[in-house]
């Protein structure tokens, strides 16, 4: 571990080797990946907290500076889904950090990815993309300009097209099997 | 949200992960879905219960699951830090998945499938170089003529006594002392290329088929728009401009898409049906009658060619020179006809978009394979007859010369076609912008130069060498083109399906042609009366007969002339491997149709 500082150079605290290792198994990280995430991580902490980085919470204002996140037009709910912070505020600690890093990683399943954006996806966490989920989606890919927003009537075909296709048991939602069954048809995903 | 796991199934659930083994375990564990806290929690659940369970069987055992428990990590932890060596080592991953952030999957495909092509050469070349070129180097004779400058670009004069080419290497029985080993150059020779082919089909059979089962599962559900708007963000990108100017795309495309499904595009009238339809066979016959034009062009010059180089052997300036024109003459219209071929398509109106693009790749496809078929023709059938001293050496120089002008069109290609246009693009003429990274393109080039390279390997061995230093320039350059001129495609491709088709592409018309014509070298052209290793035989294929015949004398080798006689030189044995290859596809299909129908019948269950 001490190696591995000197390495990153001058990112002050240390990661130990316990919980590194303990990292590896748990998340589908690199050795390289997890320090670079926690150099990541330190940087975004005001310098007082750098030392307990580990236990360290970084709001949700700060998470979005980062430049994978800030044009992302799923950033909210990224954070929302990932934060474990009991008052729902978005913020998120290094473990959740490691967490979002691990599921958008190479070597994540297509389990776990399709499991998360499910509920990245679901706008209004009941468990089941409805009608209203699948609008906030479409708006979400074709962003805020002035051209690109979809009429309602445009929407309302788009909307039941997607139902046709991957409601199974007709019940007018997408349920977690229904949207990990068209997922694995996709390998695009 | 998340399926609540009442506390029995949480017992259960731990029970399950002691009893695996530690890799599995761990793999179980990373797969959950849970938040670290949880994951640790049910870890540390698991190990107790493991320690338990130990404890129990530690007075009959003793110290040894310790012992093999310590050596187990420690072998995982060795496993761990070599996997990550390997990491370093991978150079251009850092800039492929830049390359993957600004510009999405599907440019990042072109770099793969380049990167691939590379690896693809370093093995070629492993395999040749110490097969075949060194061995040679021991029993070399000394070259005798000058070396000047102009031979990089000819590939002539100087190199023709070299191991460049097939006329250098010996065909006698290669021994360093008297009477010690010995290394038999003609049996060497002909292995190495017909399993080197071999290694290469059985490859390229593998990659094909993975990507083919990963990409095609199901092709009912490709043309869905749930799967096309779930799995289209790609969650790559990261660059703002890009992202704005995706979600500009996927809005453009699904209005398209709704318009197509709304109103079919086939609302036309009779009498605008039959035009559409004509415009299309006018496109096709001017497209078809290019590509023939060509390949008639390329003919008469090449027979112009063969008669100016056998007839007067002078070796001045201006003969060498004469000699470039031909690789010059099929690179430029490989380089400016499938411009033409683009505006075809833009003629005429497709229904979809993709239907446009495949077209105009086929035509691309069929222009290069006519190219390369003439100039094959050319070689196998007027070169080899000719009255030339040695005529592999001639054909091995041509391929050297197509490969390089090959290589140097690439890279004036690149500079004209992105960054001349994309100053054009912002400083003439605005409203052209900058240009796109044209994948098709791009693509049917490599798999031109992989061909030459592969057709070239039995007249001049080092030539994947040559197409290593070329790939890697190559790489280099477009990543530089690329990051400075160009902007992310509009058109959003189907990336998987990309992919395989490349791949389809490659083996079908590529290596199938590649392994004909070596087979016709083979098995029927004579070989010249005073070069190469199978000098004076009537066919390099009589080699392996005379081996066999040579053999038959030794008892310890009968098995292996028994294997010859029956099963290589037989074509029953062949017959009867094609018919159980036949039954066994026709039965898979089978087996494929019924599994649709049993999928329709549980859709319909679930519904009920």
């Amino acid at each position: 571990a001490e190696a591995a500082g000197a390495a990153m150079g001058g990112s002050g605290s240390l990661l130990p080797r316990e919980a590194l290792s303990e990292y590896q198994e748990l998340t589908f990280l690199s050795k390289q990946e997890i320090l670079l995430a926690y150099k990541r991580f330190s940087e975004l902490l005001p310098k007082e907290e750098r030392e307990n980085a580990c236990s360290a919470r970084l709001p949700k204002s700060c998470i979005l500076t980062l430049p994978e996140l800030r044009a992302n037009p799923f950033q909210h709910q990224i954070c929302r889904v990932f934060s474990t912070s009991d008052n729902m505020d978005g913020s998120m600690s290094f473990e959740d950090f490691l967490d979002m890093l691990s599921v958008f990683s190479d070597a994540a399943t297509l389990d776990i990815k399709s499991h998360y954006a499910f509920r990245i996806f679901d706008f209004d966490e009941d468990g089941a993309l409805d009608r209203k989920d699948l609008e906030k989606l479409v708006n979400c890919l074709t962003g805020d300009g002035e051209g690109s927003q979809l009429s309602t009537a445009e929407m309302e075909q788009l909307i039941q097209n997607i139902l046709e296709e991957s409601d199974i048991d007709k019940d007018g939602t997408i349920n977690l099997s229904e949207f990990q069954h068209i997922v694995s048809r996709s390998p695009d995903f | 949200i998340w399926i609540f796991h009442g506390f029995y199934a949480e017992e259960k659930l731990v029970g399950n992960l002691a009893s695996m083994s530690t890799s599995e375990r761990i793999k179980a564990i990373q797969k959950m879905p849970r938040t670290m806290k949880q994951k640790r929690e049910i870890r540390n659940k698991v190990l107790k219960e493991i320690t338990e369970e130990s404890r129990h069987h530690s007075s009959q055992l003793l110290c040894c699951p310790q012992c093999l428990q310590r050596t187990v990590v420690s072998f995982r932890r060795f496993g761990n830090s070599l996997s990550e060596c390997f990491h370093l080592l991978q150079l251009t991953h850092k800039t492929l998945k830049i390359i993957g952030a600004s510009f999405g999957t599907s440019v990042l495909s072109y770099f793969i499938f380049l990167k691939w092509l590379l690896a693809f050469n370093i093995f070629s070349f492993v395999i040749n170089f110490s097969f075949i070129t060194v061995p040679q180097f021991v029993a070399a004779e000394p070259n005798n003529l000058t070396f000047t400058g102009l031979e990089l670009f000819t590939g002539a004069g100087y190199f023709q006594e070299t191991v460049l080419y097939y006329g250098f290497y010996s065909n006698a029985t290669i021994s360093k002392t008297e009477n010690g080993p010995s290394y038999n150059m003609q049996l060497a020779y002909i292995f190495t290329v017909v399993i080197y082919f071999v290694i290469c089909f059985f490859i390229l059979l593998f990659s094909m088929a993975k990507s083919f089962c990963r990409n095609f599962i199901n092709p009912q559900m490709f043309s869905g728009t749930a799967s096309k708007l779930l799995c289209v963000w790609d969650f790559n990108i990261t660059n703002e401009k890009a992202v704005k100017l995706k979600q500009k795309n996927i809005s453009m495309q699904i209005k398209e898409d709704l318009a197509e499904v709304n109103q079919e595009v086939l609302n036309f009238s009779a009498t605008e049906r039959v035009v559409r339809i004509i415009i299309h066979l006018v496109c096709w016959v001017a497209s078809l009658g290019t590509a023939i034009a060509a390949c008639a062009g390329v003919y008469f010059l090449s027979i112009n060619n063969l008669k100016v180089f056998v007839k007067e052997h002078k070796n001045d300036f201006k003969s060498q020179a004469a000699m470039l024109v031909l690789p010059i003459v099929a690179s430029l219209l490989n380089a400016f006809i499938p411009f033409f071929y683009s505006w075809l398509g833009h003629l005429e109106r497709f229904q979809t978009p993709g239907y446009q693009i495949y077209v105009t790749i086929t035509r691309n496809t069929i222009l290069k394979i006519s190219i390369i078929g003439i100039l094959c023709y050319y070689w196998l059938n007027i070169v080899a007859a000719s009255e030339s001293q040695c005529w592999e050496t001639l054909v091995g120089q041509d391929i050297y010369r197509l490969v390089l002008v090959d290589f140097i069109f690439c890279l004036l290609g690149s500079f004209f076609g992105e960054f001349l246009r994309r100053i054009i693009g912002t400083t003439i003429c605005v409203n052209l912008g900058l240009p796109e990274f044209d994948i098709g393109r791009n693509v049917l080039d490599l798999i031109y130069a992989q061909t030459l390279t592969w057709i070239g390997i039995l007249f001049s061995p080092l030539l994947p060498g040559i197409q290593i230093i070329s790939f890697s320039i190559v790489f280099y350059v477009k990543k530089v083109s690329l990051m400075m001129n160009c902007q992310p495609p509009r058109k959003v491709w189907r990336t998987a399906q990309m992919a395989t088709s490349f791949m389809l592409l490659l083996f079908f018309p590529s290596f199938l042609g590649v392994l004909s014509v070596i087979g016709v070298t083979i098995w029927r052209l004579k070989p010249s009366e005073e070069c190469g290793p199978f000098r004076g035989l009537s066919s390099m294929y009589d080699v392996v007969s005379e081996w066999i015949k040579i053999l038959e004398n030794y008892t310890a080798s009968k098995w292996v002339v028994w294997i010859y006689y029956n099963l290589i030189t037989s074509e029953f044995f062949f017959f009867i491997l094609s018919v159980i290859a036949l039954i066994i596809t026709y039965l898979y299909w089978q087996i494929t149709e019924g599994r649709k129908t049993v999928t329709k019948f549980l859709k319909k269950q679930i519904i009920n």
